[in-house]
């Protein structure tokens, strides 16, 4: 099977390219040509994909006639369209690195794409994969909540700034931490819900966090969902890890229903302690993006032209349903009032 | 200069519900003489820790220096004002009044009869609260960004007059309005309102299982999320924070670091699920009865005032407002009952 990796501008694209070149049966091609131009330290483009172990031609136009059968996108989130409607031209199924678009007409635009070339769309929210995640939704789905009403869910994480800087780019990202952060745990939500379709969005957002970086785009938010089911959830998207933290961030999960509630935390089962560099925050969860990767490749491989199309989740729905809460908290965050969603 | 005496102070205690026990407990361990007048259970509470009974409201003005009153909220202002008109302190259990032109009413009142009136906002006087705001004050986590709070505890709506908002205010007023002062104390003054409840209340009762979820920014530009779930029948009381600031952070759950872990088979603590067991060094409830009861003897002024309480009310009362409208309220402009 043939997987080509679609731009290196998101940093998860070294753990995709990792474990896609460990997998046997799977060849990689790489391509990353607006690495160059990038602002970033680190290398790009060819530099980056030897660095990585992974082939490389320097055009997209050399990487879709290779005739992939899937493509991992992981581009500057703007770019996100382009690329995916590529890939569906040449009839390759699609991961897509999270969020799908910056925009809802985009999001709309490359299901229908995905659609039309009868491939796969599936959305990099690796999170839901956590075994934590699993267990609560399980109980979630037996009932063993009761009937679920409220949501508090954070993903406070550093500042991905050092490394790529185009996360702070309001034209290539969308926007900030809003966009960058409040799509997980909207994602986790949805998968509890079967889908619930957000009704109200209201967000707060500001600018106080990294000022001495001289970020433009808004660092901290809190986004409360109406959800057309009654429930109520609110997130924080905000980076605010500090950049001396011990580890990356986290995202944390805590769920109430009227038999009671459930806390999850999928990245803090770690050991701790303290050395010469200041505190120790040694993870041990597992490797989230491999089995993420092996969801979408099963059903990439059983996905063949002529049999039935087998979609795994989180698909392009639920990306375009998330990436509409994060464009109405865009607009809430402006107008200071909640936007109701048709 | 020492701080004033207490002992031996007569204090009037008005009420004799939950909160009355640890207020009870609180007074005794300073040395307080203690009478109770209750619409019910004074006596047994009396004989429970060894009170007097005052058979009526103007017997107990009469015989004590000050009132401490820890009635259901409803019933705060008429007492406060009988207490007032007897020229006596008052001590009042939050929230000072179900509305923020009640409490107005109240403090002015109060000014005007040359006595003062406390509302015992005691997560004030919770050291990890204090911790964070002392913190917070001498700009160990620089400017505040994204403050969270959270406070849940086993519905008390289950029984009893909860479940009333006209009564109790529901689960904002009640619960929330803990944390709607401590974020006005750590982040700042609010500048707009955002609330959501779950389920919403409906013809004036509350769920029994709600959760309000409210969202404030304050001036300086710091925003804050503050959550209070009356939870399912025995649910532990849990409250905690983390406050981001634009040089660290700051984070406390109630059920963490205890310096207290048990494990026992047989016999394990129950424990009471409103106001739990603790492992600090004194009591915040005493802490604060202290230092309002000083106060009151010519000691310092408090942590907390009249125009706190008010200010809380004032809160809860715009969240109540976002709830039923749907929209932001602009607490420049806000004024409570007349919709924008």
């Amino acid at each position: 099977m043939k997987v080509a990796i679609a731009s290196f501008a998101h940093t998860h694209a070294g753990s995709y390219a990792d474990l896609l070149s460990g997998m046997p049966d799977i060849e990689v091609l790489s391509s990353d040509p607006d690495g160059a131009a990038a602002p970033d330290a680190g290398p790009r483009g060819a530099e980056l994909a030897s660095k990585f172990g992974v082939p490389y031609v320097d055009s997209y136009d050399e990487l879709f006639a290779w005739g992939p059968d899937a493509v991992v996108v992981t581009s500057e989130n703007a770019l996100h369209r382009g690329l995916v409607e590529r890939a569906a031209a040449v009839g390759a199924h699609v991961l897509c690195e999270k969020p799908l678009a910056t925009e809802v007409a985009d999001g709309e635009a490359m299901i229908a794409a995905c659609e039309a070339a009868g491939v796969i769309l599936m959305v990099a929210y690796p999170v839901r994969f956590a075994p934590s995640y699993g267990r609560l939704r399980a109980m979630v789905e037996a009932g063993r909540l009761g009937d679920v009403f409220a949501v508090v869910g954070t993903n406070n994480g550093k500042i991905p700034y050092d490394q790529r800087q185009w996360f702070t780019d309001a034209a290539l990202a969308g926007g900030g931490a809003l966009v960058d952060h409040t799509v997980h745990c909207a994602d986790l939500i949805d998968g509890l819900t079967g889908g619930a379709e957000a009704v109200r969005v209201y967000a707060a957002a500001n600018r106080v966090l990294h000022q001495d970086k001289g970020v433009s785009v808004e660092t901290g938010g809190l986004v409360t969902i109406t959800y057309d089911n009654g429930l109520l959830a609110t997130i924080d998207c905000s980076w605010s890890m500090p950049d001396n933290g011990p580890t990356w961030g986290g995202v944390t999960l805590q769920v109430t229903g009227t038999n009671g509630s459930v806390e999850i935390a999928p990245f803090l089962q770690h050991v701790g302690g303290t050395n010469a560099d200041g505190e120790v925050f040694l993870p041990v969860g597992g490797n989230l993006d491999a089995l993420m990767l092996t969801e979408f490749l099963t059903a990439a491989r059983a996905s063949v032209p002529g049999s039935e199309l087998v979609v795994p989740q989180p698909d392009g729905f639920v990306g375009l349903r998330t990436l509409r809460i994060v464009d109405a908290a865009r607009r809430s965050a402006l107008s200071g009032q909640p936007v109701d969603l048709p | 200069m020492g701080e004033p005496e207490l002992a031996g102070v007569t204090v009037g205690l008005i009420g004799a519900g939950n909160i009355a026990h640890v207020h009870v407990a609180a007074w005794q361990a300073l040395g307080a003489r203690l009478l109770v007048h209750s619409h019910a259970g004074a006596a047994e509470l009396a004989a429970e820790y060894g009170l007097e009974v005052a058979d009526s409201l103007d017997a107990l003005f009469a015989a004590v220096e000050f009132v401490d009153i820890v009635t259901p909220s409803a019933t705060h202002k008429e007492i406060t004002l009988a207490a007032i008109k007897a020229g006596r302190d008052v001590i009042c259990e939050k929230p000072l009044t179900l509305t923020a032109a009640d409490s107005r009413e109240l403090s002015e009142a109060a000014t005007a009869a040359g006595v003062r009136i406390y509302p015992a906002h005691v997560v004030r006087f919770f050291p990890e609260y204090v911790a964070a705001h002392e913190a917070v004050v001498a700009g160990k986590i620089g400017k505040v960004a994204v403050a969270r709070f959270f406070r849940q505890a086993s519905s008390p709506a289950e029984r009893g007059w909860y479940r009333d908002v006209a009564r109790s205010g529901g689960v904002i007023m009640d619960l929330m309005v803990h944390d709607l002062d401590q974020a006005r104390w750590i982040c700042g003054e609010v500048t707009s309102v955002y609330a959501v409840q779950s389920p919403p209340t409906v013809d004036g009762i509350s769920p029994v299982n709600v959760a309000a979820h409210v969202t404030l920014t304050h001036e300086g530009g710091a925003i804050s999320h503050l959550r209070a779930t009356w939870g399912a029948g025995g649910t532990p009381f849990k409250t905690g924070f983390s406050i981001a600031g634009s040089s660290g952070l700051l984070e406390y759950a109630s059920d963490q670091d205890t310096g207290f872990a048990e494990e026992l088979q047989d016999n394990a603590s129950t424990g009471d699920l409103l106001i739990p067991a603790s492992t600090l060094f004194e009591s915040p409830y005493l802490t604060q009865l202290r230092e309002l009861a000083a106060a009151l003897r010519g000691g310092p002024e408090t942590r907390v005032v009249a125009d706190d309480g008010i200010a809380a009310v004032y809160l809860a009362e715009a969240a109540r407002e976002s709830m039923e409208t749907g929209r932001t309220v602009d607490m420049n402009t806000f004024t409570p009952g007349v919709s924008a």
